[in-house]
């Protein structure tokens, strides 16, 4: 299983702050929490940030970056401030 | 002209002279307003070896020309002097209403000469400015000061710039602060107000600011304030969570720093996030003048009443950094330097350093008496010594010079996490290259607003960088981020705004305004020009880009210990010859001859 964190506005969508998946890699697991909860993908769509261990999918394999067993995966929709 | 008014406000404390003068439409073209015309207007009339405390030392409010117009966030000024807290440039900018005040009554730039034998404040209606006596406010709370002149001033729609009993007591990292919780926060324009003996400027104004074309310019706002309410950030984040929004994703990327950047992951951060301070603190959000972000919070807690804030820089400073995850000890912590006028990030970040020097044994209680231990996590001591900051009493004498003069009197400037002598705020660059050398080359020393490069290394806008790549790509990034900020900041619009808006958005607006006709292209050399004047008066100040264009060693040599970032430094040396290079400086980091030509600043250097 892989524990998933959630932020900002995703945590109104899910109802809670993290949750945990069953995925082999990032883009599985989106899929699965977007077919659970629809508006997140909606929420995801302008850009979203998505960490594995901290490390974001952009310099990894981006949706194919691989999940084992205990990785945290934590998604941010877009933020910004400063 | 149109965006400008056309008009130099200048009063002379020493001599009570106030004049006012015409702004030359060449110096507009060439540093557009705000923060670079002030700068070149600064370089050219004091030396910039001078004592910054001395009253040759110059003050400048400056409005952009798009200050006072219904630009989007058009509501921004600049304060710019020579900073008492790193000796180089100072320009701290600041939102509310004051700025658009100054321009409607009929000046772009306020300059502050000499020195008053007593308190004063100088106030302005219209035409109408007066040097008043302000003994009866010396010492008194932002707050207090503002409601009593208000009441002096007879028009509750008058706006105030002031110090705290912090600028009177000369701390180098005091604030202006303009309708009370705004502030011109950061290298200690606050203490130069108080130098100068100034308490505040009161001004009203009844002008309206005149745009080249105004229908063109109507289109072309509301086109721009579409694209911002559209977009997620801008149109989402910000009004939603505040700049706070950024505690989460900057600890869980593992650069939220630590015990005074001893680490990079904070086990408490949710419990000082935005979305904790939404939950639990906040009553609305709040815009500035001609804003539609709104990113502004109005906070509630029973110890101080309704107040403003935190922002995400002043929470990470009084948490994570002093090792704090109360989130109610953070807002009255926040509130007090509001009130006191005080920088919160140097504030914060001088207290954590301090704590790390105690906690090493290098601070020894005895040296404190009876006051509290220093000691991370400990929520008493933040607010005493807030409060002995301000008023320079006790060891608050002490804190009240920052953190690397404090630091350094123990033998031990290593502790103090800044740059130029000023703290470094709420990114740890051992997760953020780019932001590293932002950080080591800053013109007014650490600062993540001179080019957050945080933008593009963390939170993927408007490209995706990886954050530890050191590529030449990666220093003509940090270049560009520079010097579109320098032309935002010139202009009078918000930074915020860049999270929507690109170069080519700014010329639309500048050009409609001014009735210039600058391509995107021009706008960004303006801002390079801006840089490099900046730079001149540095370098002309003492600057030495070896010795100062530097990060702490920490960054440098000790890894980081734990998270997403562990085991990497800071590849300073890989990155800022390209940063030079991308520049056109020579490697030693001076500019170029052919630079100053091109950009036409040969004269000055
Ligand atoms: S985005 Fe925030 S700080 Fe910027 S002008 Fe708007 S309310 Fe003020």
């Amino acid at each position: 299983m892989v524990k998933v964190k959630v932020f900002a506005t995703l945590r109104n969508i899910v109802g809670k702050n993290e949750l945990e998946v069953q995925a082999d890699t990032v883009g599985e697991l989106l899929e699965k929490l977007y077919s659970e909860y629809p508006e997140m993908k909606k929420e995801l769509e302008k850009g979203a940030v998505i960490l594995v261990n901290g490390k974001n999918i952009e310099h990894l394999e981006k949706l194919d970056t691989k999940l084992k067993d205990g990785d945290v995966v934590s998604i941010f929709p877009p933020v910004g401030g400063g | 002209m149109f965006g400008y008014i056309g008009k130099i406000l200048r009063v002379n404390l020493t001599t009570g002279e106030i004049k006012t003068e015409e702004l030359k439409e060449e110096d507009a073209k060439n540093f557009i307003g705000g923060r670079g015309l002030a700068t070149k207007i600064l370089l050219e009339e004091i030396d910039p070896k001078i004592d910054p405390f001395s009253p040759e030392n110059k003050l400048i409010f400056a409005t952009g020309p798009l200050t006072g117009t219904t630009a989007p966030t058009g509501g921004r000024y600049m304060v710019v002097t020579k900073s008492p807290l790193t000796g180089f440039i100072a320009s701290s900018n600041s939102g509310g209403f004051f700025g658009p005040e100054l321009k409607a009554a009929g000046y772009d730039f306020l300059i502050i000469e000499g020195k008053a034998d007593h308190p004063v404040y100088i106030s302005i209606k219209d035409d109408d400015v007066e040097i008043k006596d302000a003994s009866h406010l010396w010492g008194k709370r932002v707050s207090e000061t503002t409601d009593k002149l208000l009441e002096e001033f007879g028009d509750k729609k008058a706006r105030v710039a002031c110090i705290g009993p912090a600028g009177e007591k000369l701390v180098r990292f005091a604030s202006i602060m303009n309708d009370k919780h705004r502030a011109a926060g950061r290298s200690g324009v606050g203490a130069v107000m108080g130098s100068k003996n100034l308490k505040a400027v009161v001004v009203r104004g009844t002008k309206k600011v005149e745009v080249a074309d105004k229908e063109k310019f109507m289109s072309v706002v509301k086109e721009k304030i579409k694209k911002i309410k559209e977009n997620p950030i801008t149109g989402g984040g910000l009004p939603n969570y505040g700049t706070a929004v950024l505690v989460n994703i900057i600890n869980e990327n593992g650069l939220y720093p630590t015990n005074n950047f001893q680490t990079g992951v904070f086990p408490y951060a949710y419990e000082q996030s935005g979305e904790a301070l939404a939950a639990k603190y906040l009553v609305r959000n709040q815009a500035c003048f001609a804003c539609p972000i709104g990113c502004g919070r109005v906070t509630y807690h029973p110890a101080v009443g309704v107040t403003e804030g935190p922002e995400y820089e002043s929470i990470w400073a009084f948490g994570a950094d002093c090792g704090i995850n109360d989130l109610a000890s953070i807002v009255i912590a926040n509130h007090l330097c509001d009130e006191l006028g005080l920088d919160t990030i140097s504030t914060g970040t001088t207290i954590a350093a301090a704590m790390e020097l105690y906690e090493k044994g290098i601070i020894k209680q005895e040296e404190l008496g009876d006051a509290p231990p220093l000691r991370f996590g400990n929520t008493e001591t933040l607010h005493y010594y807030i409060e002995k900051i301000a008023k320079r009493e006790g060891f608050g004498d002490k804190l009240a010079e920052g953190s690397y003069r404090l630091a350094e009197s123990y033998g031990h400037p290593e502790y103090s996490m800044s740059v130029k002598k000023q703290e470094l705020p709420a990114y740890d660059p051992r997760g953020a290259e780019g932001h590293g050398i932002n950080y080591a080359t800053s013109n007014r020393g650490g600062c993540h607003v001179r080019g957050y490069m945080i933008s593009p290394e963390i939170l993927g806008v408007p490209v995706k960088l990886d954050p530890h790549d050191v590529s030449e790509e990666k220093a003509k990034w940090v270049k560009i981020f520079q010097d579109l900020t320098a032309v935002i900041d010139s202009a009078g619009l918000c930074l915020f705004t860049s999270f929507a808006l690109g170069a080519e958005d700014y010329a639309d607006l500048l050009n409609a305004a001014t009735g210039f006709d600058f391509t995107a292209d021009e706008w960004l050399k303006a801002g390079e020009r801006v840089w490099n004047i900046e730079r001149i008066f540095n370098l002309k100040a003492g600057l030495i880009p070896e010795k100062d264009d530097t990060l702490p060693k920490r960054f440098l040599e000790e890894p980081m210990p734990e998270g997403p970032n562990k085991g990497h430094v800071v590849r300073l040396h890989e990155l800022l010859p390209k940063y030079y290079k991308a520049r056109g400086w020579d490697e030693k980091g001076y500019p170029t001859e052919e630079k100053l030509k091109e950009l036409g600043l040969d004269k000055y250097y």
